[in-house]
């Protein structure tokens, strides 16, 4: 796993990650990055972390991290704080105290009691025929027989 | 034993169709077609056409009513339709104004 | 107390649904669905509706937006194509949403502050007989007296929460942070003008 890092709070790095082949990173709290955290590992962020996350496992953002960023990644747990799209192939879990903010995706997505989330769920499924296409209050998508 | 309950803190307005009895406790507005039945509670009012199985009215129907059959309209109960059954009893008590066909 | 009404699974409903009550959908629904109580769509239960109420658990299926005063709860196997809005919304595994999800101050958007805002006149005075819909104003407390009058959505959406103190965003695609959130869905559904119609025996 390859980020840039930094350990303190006001400065910033600039330079992209690059790719690493499996391994575990964690961000501390008391540290904040910019930039693009990419890799083939589990993240977890108790920090900052600004720009890009591309990973090929889990991002865990738990109590009090945060993560302003699109994420792309194979699973997430967010416990903390969260503004930008997620697209995960596998589950993401919105744990109670995390606030997301931004569209999600993802093989299955759960909120829980308590957590905040404004933005929009996206999951692939088909309603049952007797719905669609009927009198109901949406229509952004299914094949609507009428209107 | 119906499945179906309109309590009677509901109102419906619109058509219902079932095939399972209603028991009307609260408010109907529009079409009722039950064909197992239907009761109107005292305290429920039907402000519809009701096409029914079996129809007891203990409560207010106002609309007509045709009925594959029997119709019983109970102490208290307030009809204005005309009603269309096979059998038909009208309680002491019940009131009623419309035509009733038995198809004679 | 709210009593309960039961819409069995023979059942199909197409119109409004109105009262100070709680409702289970085991049937077929489509319309509206507007109540002070908790409604319940259990499994294998259809709702083409949105539906304002206290509290709304999904089991089954939902095509229409689901606006709650307490709480929203998706349940294993619930399937709903719509958005979602209470200060408490949890979604089960097993559970899947199209749509917005939106937490938070939602106190001011009362089931019944909807209702009074969406019934066209035509529908006011012939609530005046049923006990039930007049009661409702007085049974739940807040927000507007003026409401029943007034043809605009009566609560605005809330602006976002703690959420919205954010810094420039690197690579935020959604469109929630631009402002207030767009205004719920507006008063009748087409459907639900339709069902009006039928209604007038």
């Amino acid at each position: 796993m390859a980020i840039a890092q930094t350990r303190t709070s006001s400065a910033t790095s600039r330079h992209a990650g690059s790719s690493t082949h499996g391994g575990q990173a964690v961000i501390g709290a008391g540290t904040r990055i910019r930039g693009r955290v990419t890799g083939d590992g589990d993240v977890t962020v108790h920090g900052n972390v600004e720009g890009e996350v591309n990973l090929r496992g889990e991002l865990f953002i738990a109590e009090g991290g945060r993560v302003v960023s699109d994420v792309n990644a194979e699973s997430l747990r967010i416990a903390g704080a969260l503004q930008g799209d997620v697209t995960a192939t596998g589950d993401v879990a919105i744990l109670a105290g995390a606030k997301v903010s931004g569209n999600v995706r993802g093989a299955s997505v759960t909120l829980d009691d308590g957590a905040e989330m404004d933005g929009r769920l996206d999951a692939d499924f088909v309603l049952p025929r007797e719905l669609l296409g009927g009198i109901g209050a949406h229509d952004e998508d299914g094949p609507t027989a009428h209107r | 034993m119906a499945s179906t309950v309109i309590g009677a803190g509901i109102t419906i307005e619109g058509e219902i169709s079932a095939d399972e009895e209603i028991v009307v406790q609260g408010t109907v507005r529009g079409k009722l077609d039950a064909r197992e039945g239907v009761i109107v509670e005292a305290g429920g009012t039907v402000e519809a056409d009701i096409t029914s199985g079996p129809l007891t009215v203990a409560g207010n129907v106002t609309g007509n009513i045709s009925s594959s059959d029997r119709v019983d309209l109970q102490s208290g109960a307030r009809v204005i339709g005309n009603v269309k059954a096979t059998r038909i009893t009208i309680a002491d008590g019940a009131q009623f104004k419309g035509n009733v066909d038995m198809d004679v | 107390m709210a009593l309960l009404t039961v819409i069995g699974r023979g059942v199909r409903v197409r119109g409004r649904v109105t009262g100070d009550a709680d409702l289970t959908i085991e049937g077929h629904v489509e319309g509206e669905v507007d109540v002070t109580g908790e409604v319940t769509v259990e499994t294998g239960g259809l709702l083409g509706a949105s539906v304002s109420a206290r509290v709304i658990v999904v089991r089954g299926a939902v095509r229409g937006d689901l606006t709650a005063g307490e709480a929203v709860r998706l349940e294993d196997g619930a399937r709903v194509v719509g958005d979602l809005r209470a200060p408490r919304i949890s979604i089960a595994k097993g559970a899947l949403v199209r749509g917005l999800v939106q937490t938070g101050g939602i106190e001011t958007t009362l089931p019944r502050a909807k209702t009074a805002a969406k019934s066209t006149p035509a529908v006011a005075p012939r609530r005046a007989p049923t006990p039930a819909p007049v009661a409702r104003p007085a049974a739940v407390a807040p927000p507007r007296p003026a409401a029943p009058a007034a043809p605009p959505r009566p609560a605005p959406m809330p602006v976002p929460r703690p959420v919205a103190a954010r810094p420039v965003p690197v690579a935020v695609s959604h469109a929630a942070p631009k402002g207030p959130p767009p205004p719920v869905v507006p008063a009748l559904k087409k459907g639900a003008k339709a069902a009006l119609k039928k209604k007038a025996t």
